[in-house]
């Protein structure tokens, strides 16, 4: 752990692991709500195209990925609010057409040596500037969280009744969508665009087995999503791993050993609840309905 | 409070005239006319498929007219801004991708219509708070406002969606099918709510199977059949 941090990269990487770990599943848990959990798939296919394109042009891979994949999120909302039933069709070509078009050019560029690393990950590549975009793109990431969450939060509950409440719902459709490019972005790096999506999933899945509320789950989620990107990251640095899948295993531990406490958790709290304890979870079973009769 | 208002008509809460709605082809409604005064506590009956729920979410601009037009206080849906007179009850909570949310969270996020989008706030400000308690204390949710609300009953769950339009502090109330699948208990509980409501002045329209304990608060009735309005009790009376 010491001897790691002697070296810059690594001292770069991992404050790169901790602003991935805090915003892949912040905006992860918008995504699941909504049930999207594979628009970051997506989005990290269609952003291939544009690192591609960032590499051909030979401007930064980073800004084109960037500029690429927020056009394609907005791309799919469009399709997504336009269409009924050809929308998933519509998306599928999208995605295909990104991973092909990405593959094509970045392979035509270098002979693909710099593919495997965004496809999969590389982390010794870092740099000092990789870190400053990674850090402005997580701010506006958290940015957008904090004054958007609670619009985005009824806008994930119900749209119907997100829309009767006044809030502009395509605005924040989009909204969301880009956020969610952005976060590919800031991971792709990292971790990879095949498993960027992973991160912004897997710590969801892991803290809504043991959470009761949405702010709840977002902060856990964004501790699991910390820890396994940071604790990845060093076990791939000891034992000469690629970060990427390494960080996206740990979570999947994580989930796991999530699945298993929180049904012990419901176990134990519906057993408590039989024996008539007074426990917050056990009311539920009776009705209040007589104090509002008489209030 | 709004520009009409000076000219001493206030607009009524609902306006459509010749409502149409088509899916697939079909008109589930078709040409409805439908003034909803302010304070009516009108009951919207009918068989399935009569066009309940189509109807009052057209009314609200959430469905779109083929033909015709609906106004909520004076304004086509597309322009009306004053949403935080609007209180919609939905006919259930969707369950979504399955992230929890507490009691408290989606009663809270009744009270957006009423807060700048530009003033970010982590917490809702002590009217917001006040507002919030009184909606689960009205709906007698106040002991389970930390429970997460896919866990509480049928029931139980559709008072936490009145509770959330509640806590808005509404003018007009458009609730949809509020007692489909609810307990006796909770019926009751609803009852209760609405003469409340009722007795405040509030506006309230209201999608029912049947009426039940409801049915002494109602003020006004129609029946619909096939998208089309059979009966309304204020043309008879009137």
């Amino acid at each position: 752990m010491i001897e790691m941090l002697q070296y810059d990269f690594m001292r770069i990487a991992l404050v790169i692991a901790v602003l991935i770990g805090l915003t892949a599943p912040a905006v992860g848990t918008f995504l699941v709500q909504r049930r999207l959990s594979l628009l970051g798939d997506g989005i990290g296919h269609i952003a291939l195209t544009g690192i591609g394109l960032g590499l051909l042009t030979g401007s930064s891979p980073v800004l084109g990925a960037l500029a690429v994949s927020v056009l394609g999120a907005v791309a799919i909302e469009v399709v997504r609010a336009r269409s009924r039933s050809g929308g998933d069709v519509a998306l599928a070509l999208l995605f295909y057409g990104g991973l092909a078009g990405g593959v094509l050019m970045t392979s035509a560029q270098d002979g693909g040596t710099s593919l495997q690393s965004y496809l999969f990950g590389s982390i010794s590549s870092v740099t000092p500037a990789d870190l400053y975009v990674v850090a402005a793109l997580a701010a506006v990431v958290l940015g957008v969280i904090a004054v958007f969450g609670r619009e985005l939060f009824l806008l994930c509950q119900d749209e119907d009744v997100a829309r009767a409440s006044g809030l502009p719902v395509r605005f924040l459709s989009v909204l969301i969508a880009a956020t969610a490019a952005v976060t590919v972005v800031i991971a792709m790096r990292a971790i990879g665009l095949l498993l960027v999506s992973a991160l912004m999933i897997i710590p969801v899945a892991a803290a809504q087995q043991l959470t009761r509320g949405f702010l709840g789950t977002m902060l856990s989620a964004m501790g699991i999503g910390v820890l396994s990107a940071v604790a990845g990251l060093t076990g791939a640095f000891e034992y000469d791993l690629r970060p990427g899948p390494t960080i996206v295993l740990l979570a999947l531990a994580v989930f796991a050993v999530a699945v298993v406490g929180g049904s012990v958790m419901r176990r134990r709290r519906a057993r408590a609840g039989a024996r008539g304890e007074v426990l917050p979870a056990a009311a539920p079973a009776r009705d209040t309905g007589a104090e509002v009769l008489s209030g | 409070m709004t520009g009409p208002g000076a000219a001493g008509t206030q607009p009524p809460p609902f306006a459509m005239t010749g409502g149409t709605v088509r899916r697939d082809g079909r008109e589930v409604l078709s040409g409805v006319d439908l003034r909803v005064g302010s304070g009516d506590v009108l009951a919207v009956l009918g068989p399935n498929g009569a066009g309940k729920s189509t109807l009052v979410k057209a009314l609200l601009g959430l469905i779109p007219l083929a033909s015709g037009r609906t106004e909520i206080y004076g304004a086509p849906p597309a322009r009306f801004r004053d949403w935080h007179r609007i209180g919609y009850v939905p006919q259930r909570l969707p369950i979504g991708g399955g992230v929890p949310a507490t009691v408290r969270e989606v009663v809270s996020s009744g009270r957006i219509a009423r807060r700048s989008r530009w003033r970010p706030a982590p917490r809702p400000g002590a009217a917001g708070r006040t507002a919030v308690d009184a909606a689960l204390a009205a709906t007698g949710l106040t002991g389970l406002a930390r429970e997460p609300v896919h866990q509480l009953s049928g029931g139980q769950q559709q008072r936490v969606l009145i509770a959330r339009a509640l806590a808005g502090e509404p003018d007009a109330f458009v609730l949809d099918e509020p007692t489909a699948g609810v307990d006796a208990d909770s019926q009751a509980a609803l009852a209760g709510t609405l003469g409340e409501l009722a007795r405040g002045g509030r506006t309230v329209v209201l999608v029912a199977h049947e009426l039940g304990p409801m049915e002494p608060l109602i003020t006004r009735t129609i029946e619909l059949r096939h998208g089309r309005v059979v009966r309304d009790t204020a043309e008879a009376s009137t």
